[in-house]
């Protein structure tokens, strides 16, 4: 998940700097054990996420999703130690989730990208291309909805056979049609130029 | 804008001992150029021979003096690609990051790749675009996106790979109009027989050769023979 368009402040902080006090904040919060401190830990990235003006919409599937992990993690927590210890887990669970959502939705995709480049830029050393490992990160992002719906059409192809059961009558065209992708997918990236050059370039 | 002509010169592609294309002699400098023909005949492959996606076996082809085996990254910066399908030619998940992708393989300053990419997409009509997910486009959008993603890196020609294919009609027309717009040189292969009536020259592939090279009418009336026969 990121941010496509986000005018809010946070937008405009450099990445390095949010990705690095998440990074900050979230191992300070495995420091805390007092529940009252982490409740109102919890209510300042409610505060901070509200500020971001992230479009809610896009919050709602995850944030319910999270809210059931999180409501099993509560009670067996609660069952096998106590429900004090319970309540400050799931607070600092729900707050770190709160504030990579506040990073993460306010940070262009291309931005998370640069970053991690910059980040990635030791491998170097090694051998290893960062704008490769970039590249196949964006392209696996980019590709995963694109793949869902070639296994919904493969699917309601087979369907429509009386095989939507079978296993390998999906597979098969799934993997065939995923491999025609990729390779369409290379082509493509070669007629826009990018050099698939071994590091340094 | 000055068009450097496209030179293929006696030019044969083989696959696995199969000629795809047979010693192919052409000189190609209008603007608006068509190539037609029968599936497998071997259009799909002279396209790619055009900015040096597919190299030829035996021949050269030149982009003004730059050979596509010698010069295959001024040829991509010359020479754009719109792919049939443009779901699989988008790269990036954000349109806006996608068309700069290419900006970006030029090695253009950042300042420069935001303001192309929004030059492009308003001269497209398609700024309400910019930052949608890729995924979440129309057929037609799509197409449009990938063509936005093609200009953007200012190519002096560009090959079009079956465009209108998998567009509806409200789409296909739309996107004709686009290819009309161009100052670029356009260069399409295409099934859709109605898109080459302005043209200026159609070429007609059957079996790895070009068997008719004239005018958009001529051509089709050459291609409707050839598949009735």
């Amino acid at each position: 998940m990121s941010a496509a368009h986000n005018a809010s402040y946070l937008s405009r902080i450099k990445p390095g700097w949010k990705f690095g006090s998440l990074l900050v904040l979230s191992i300070g919060l495995y420091l805390i054990s007092s529940w009252q401190v982490l409740l109102v830990a919890f209510i300042l990235s409610v505060a901070l996420l509200a500020s971001a003006r992230v479009d809610l919409k896009q919050l709602r599937a995850p944030l319910i999703s999270i809210v059931i992990i999180l409501g099993v993690v509560f009670i067996l927590l609660g069952i096998q130690t106590n429900w004090l210890n319970a309540v400050s887990s799931v607070l600092r669970l729900l707050t770190m989730c709160l504030l990579a959502y506040s990073v993460s939705l306010s940070t262009r995709f291309s931005e998370m990208l640069e970053l991690f480049q910059q980040v990635a830029s030791p491998i170097r050393v090694v051998g290893g291309n960062p704008d490769q490992v970039a590249l196949a990160l964006s392209m696996t992002i980019r590709f995963i909805p694109e793949l869902k719906k070639v296994y919904n059409e493969v699917r309601e192809a087979q369907h429509a056979r009386g095989l939507a059961n079978n296993p390998l009558a999906v597979t098969v065209p799934l993997v065939i049609r995923s491999l025609k992708i990729a390779d369409e997918t290379a082509e493509a990236l070669d007629a826009r130029g990018f050099d698939s050059a071994p590091a340094n370039h | 804008m000055e068009l450097p002509p496209i030179r293929i010169e006696n030019v044969t592609v083989r696959y696995d001992e199969r000629d795809v294309l047979k010693d192919v002699n052409i000189t190609l400098d209008e603007r608006r150029i068509g190539i037609i023909g029968a599936n497998g005949a071997g259009k799909s492959t002279l396209s790619r021979l055009l900015n040096g996606l597919v190299l030829p076996t035996v021949g050269t082809v030149r982009i003004g003096e730059l050979s596509t085996k010698e010069h295959a990254k001024q040829i991509r910066r010359e020479v754009g690609f719109v792919f049939q399908n443009p779901a699989n030619q988008i790269i990036m998940p954000i349109v806006s990051e996608d068309i700069a992708f290419g900006l970006k393989n030029l090695g253009l300053p950042k300042n420069e790749r935001q303001l192309r990419v929004s030059t492009t997409l308003s001269e497209l009509g398609i700024s309400h675009l910019s930052d949608r997910e890729s995924h979440t486009l129309s057929g037609g959008e799509q197409q449009m996106v990938a063509l936005a993603s093609v200009l953007a890196m200012r190519p002096k020609t560009v090959v079009f790979d079956e465009p209108t294919t998998m567009l509806d009609l409200r789409n296909r027309l739309g996107f004709q109009r686009e290819i009309a717009k161009l100052e670029q040189r356009a260069i399409v292969i295409t099934h859709d027989l109605e898109i080459l009536e302005d043209f200026e020259r159609v070429l007609v592939v059957t079996n790895g050769q070009v068997s008719f090279d004239g005018l958009p009418q001529a051509a089709i009336d050459h291609y409707r023979a050839w598949s009735h026969a």
